[in-house]
């Protein structure tokens, strides 16, 4: 077990994140993208406090605070589609497209 | 009281300026009530006081050999020093004294051929202007001014030509005339603007100086002559630079009394002054006689093929500045002048009577005029002594100075162009009696059956004209000008008189006596439609120069409208290309931008870490 395994999973987690917030229609599971995205960082915060902080663990205390905003950001996310569901009734991405050239 | 007059000698061109500035009020736009009439008047008082200067001036001049020269200042920038020179000598105050003489005549005579016409004070300001330009030209001794000059005068012809614009042909004939003269005054611009650097001056006598001692290139002062004949050879109608006389004559008459007998000669006062220039080339003089002969022999054949009787005289006109250009060709200058003088009231004389005998009959075609003679006595006396001075037929003056030319190119063993000038003077001779006897002899047709001769104010500058025209013999002996009689080339003298007698009785035989049915048969009828139509001249402009830089400007067009412009316009279409195709960037969905920030992300995450990249791999 060494830190650069934990990086690269953490770096393939973020880029599965980005591929599905890119490809999604769904806007629910872009929302669930970025939580993986946020995970993804996560995980690397908890490496590094591992591997090159074991003492003062300044990683965990991060992390913490990621899950929080992320759980925060997360009700925002919903509220904004839930309230553009009640007027567009749809959450397909391709449909929100007033502002194309 | 002359002293004076002779030191003022500049002021003649000025007083007909004067004149045209004072016919300006007299313009249909400006004085409405009065008629256009004190236009007139005004310029022949004006041309009047011209005319007695320059008279008296002239008469101080002659006998002193030694010529005034006068130096007005114009410019002076850095190297170059535009002093304008004026001469005042007993030839240049002769010049004058014709050219205001023979204004003075057609100013007359306009009065009544104009009588029904309301452009007094255009005509009269443009005749004004012509006199004014022509006197100048005489007195000026610089190539640089007269070339000025002339191209002033070149103006004048457009303006005055397209008198009565309202006439298709009138313009058409004003724009070539304009456009052949132009063409020739540019090319003689190159030649004063190339023959500064060698001589270093362009006042003709000095000039002349240099040109007797003159060390030069003999191409390149071949190629300047020749170019400082060009402007003459356009100025006086040669060819192939001589459609626009033709064309001249849809002018007013009046006006081309000044044309046909003093206006084409500045060309040849021009060429005399140059003629000591002229002869540092052997080719140049070579071009100028061929130019003259080429042009004197075709211009009397066209003469005799024509049925207009205006142009008739137009392309005599032609040949007897050809046979000038032949005498400058031949370093004779002194006879081209003599037959400048002589030629220009003869032809003044014909063309006065030629307007007097259109002004009533209104046609101005020989076939349908005829049957004249018992009616109009004095223009048909006028135009027989025009025609009797013009030709050599002695005692008149044309005798003198054409057997001056001849004498002079058979002493200097030119037998050939003795043969042309016998021969143009034989075909001018027959021309000018078929013209009369198609006038004046024979039945009267529908045309002339009503005929009186015009209003005093025309036949009476006639009279005077061809009664100068009869005196000339006298005037030349009172000036010295004629040969002495043991002198005289007795064979040439002969075969002259023979050759007009010829001529003349050739006419007279076919177009009075009517020996034969039709005239017109006796030649074949391509030649005869070849000469008619000035050997197909316009056809032949058309289809080269004109054709040449039609094509060239329409392709200047083409490649400015689409080549030069649609670079341009390709650059301004090419942003607008850009800017619509690329909007389409903007494709509204949130998760194409966040694709390009990804992108972007990564994009700069490689390029900065590109140097840690290439050290993994």
């Amino acid at each position: 077990m060494q830190l650069d395994y934990f990086l690269l999973v953490a770096a393939a987690l973020f880029c599965i994140g980005v591929y599905g917030l890119v490809t999604s229609r769904n806007v629910i599971r872009v929302l669930m993208s970025i939580e993986l995205m946020l995970n993804a960082v996560n995980l690397n915060l908890m490496a590094f406090s591992n591997y090159l902080d074991p003492v003062g663990v300044k990683g965990q205390v991060f992390a913490v605070f990621v899950i929080s905003i992320a759980a925060a950001e997360a009700a925002v996310g919903l509220a904004i589609v839930l309230s553009i569901y009640r007027n567009r009734d749809t959450v397909d991405m391709e449909q929100f497209n007033l502002l194309k050239w | 009281m002359t002293p004076i007059l002779a030191q003022t000698s500049w002021l003649i061109p000025l007083y007909p300026l004067l004149g045209a500035l004072l016919t300006v009020p007299w313009s249909p736009a400006v004085i409405r009530r009065t008629g256009p009439r004190p236009a007139g008047y005004v310029n022949i008082l004006t041309t009047f006081i011209a005319f007695t200067h320059s008279l008296l001036a002239f008469i101080a001049f002659w006998g002193k050999s030694s010529p005034q020269f006068f130096f007005a200042p114009w410019l002076h920038v850095a190297n170059l020093d535009l002093t304008i020179p004026i001469e005042a000598s007993a030839i240049t105050l002769g010049a004058c004294v014709l050219i205001t003489s023979l204004n003075l005549l057609a100013q007359v005579y306009a009065v009544g051929y104009l009588e029904m016409d309301w452009g007094w004070a255009r005509f009269y300001a443009l005749m004004a202007l012509f006199e004014a330009g022509m006197c100048a030209l005489v007195l000026c001794n610089s190539l640089f001014f007269s070339y000025m000059l002339l191209e002033i005068l070149t103006l004048g012809t457009y303006l005055l030509v397209g008198l009565w614009y309202n006439q298709s042909l009138v313009v058409t004939g004003a724009r070539d005339a304009f456009l052949t003269k132009r063409v020739g005054d540019l090319v003689l611009l190159m030649a004063v603007l190339a023959i500064y650097p060698l001589s270093n001056t362009w006042d003709f006598r000095e000039l002349a100086v240099w040109a007797q001692t003159a060390a030069v290139d003999p191409t390149l002062i071949t190629v300047i002559c020749i170019a400082l004949i060009a402007g003459p050879m356009s100025k006086c109608a040669q060819f192939p630079l001589h459609l626009w006389l033709d064309e001249a004559m849809e002018g007013a008459l009046p006006s081309t009394i000044l044309r046909n007998s003093v206006v084409v000669a500045t060309g040849i006062w021009v060429l005399v002054k140059l003629e000591p220039v002229i002869s540092l080339s052997s080719t140049a003089s070579a071009f100028t006689i061929a130019v003259g002969a080429v042009t004197a022999l075709g211009a009397t054949l066209i003469s005799a093929a024509q049925i207009d009787i205006k142009r008739i005289l137009s392309y005599l006109s032609s040949a007897y500045m050809g046979l000038m250009f032949i005498a400058v060709g031949a370093h004779q200058p002194e006879t081209a002048l003599l037959l400048t003088l002589t030629y220009a009231l003869a032809m003044a004389t014909l063309v006065m009577a030629c307007g007097s005998v259109i002004q009533n009959v209104i046609t101005q075609d020989v076939t349908q005029m005829g049957g004249l003679w018992s009616r109009r006595p004095i223009t048909a006396l006028a135009m027989m002594t025009g025609a009797a001075g013009l030709i050599g037929l002695p005692p008149l003056g044309g005798f003198w100075a054409t057997l001056s030319l001849v004498s002079g190119l058979w002493d200097s063993h030119r037998g050939l162009l003795v043969a042309v000038v016998l021969i143009v003077n034989w075909v001018a001779a027959f021309s000018l009696a078929r013209m009369v006897g198609l006038i004046f002899a024979g039945q009267t047709q529908q045309m002339t059956v009503r005929a009186p001769e015009p209003l005093w104010l025309l036949v009476m500058p006639m009279a005077i004209s061809g009664g100068f025209t009869l005196h000339l013999p006298l005037i030349l002996i009172q000036l010295g000008l004629l040969p002495v009689w043991a002198e005289v080339s007795k064979d040439m003298a002969l075969l002259l008189t023979w050759s007009s007698i010829l001529g003349a009785t050739l006419g007279t035989l076919l177009y009075v006596n009517r020996v034969v049915e039709n005239p017109a048969k006796l030649v074949q009828k391509p030649v005869q439609n070849l000469l008619a139509y000035d050997f197909y001249t316009p056809k032949l402009y058309r289809s080269t120069f004109v054709f040449g830089v039609d094509l060239l400007s329409k392709a200047a067009d083409w490649l400015d409208r689409y080549v030069v412009d649609g670079l341009v316009n390709a650059v301004g279409l090419a942003s607008i290309f850009g800017g619509e195709t690329l909007k389409y960037g903007n494709t509204g969905r949130l998760q194409f931008y966040a694709l390009t920030i990804a992108f972007g992300v990564a994009l700069l995450g490689v390029l900065m870490s590109w140097q840690y990249l290439a050290a993994l791999f």
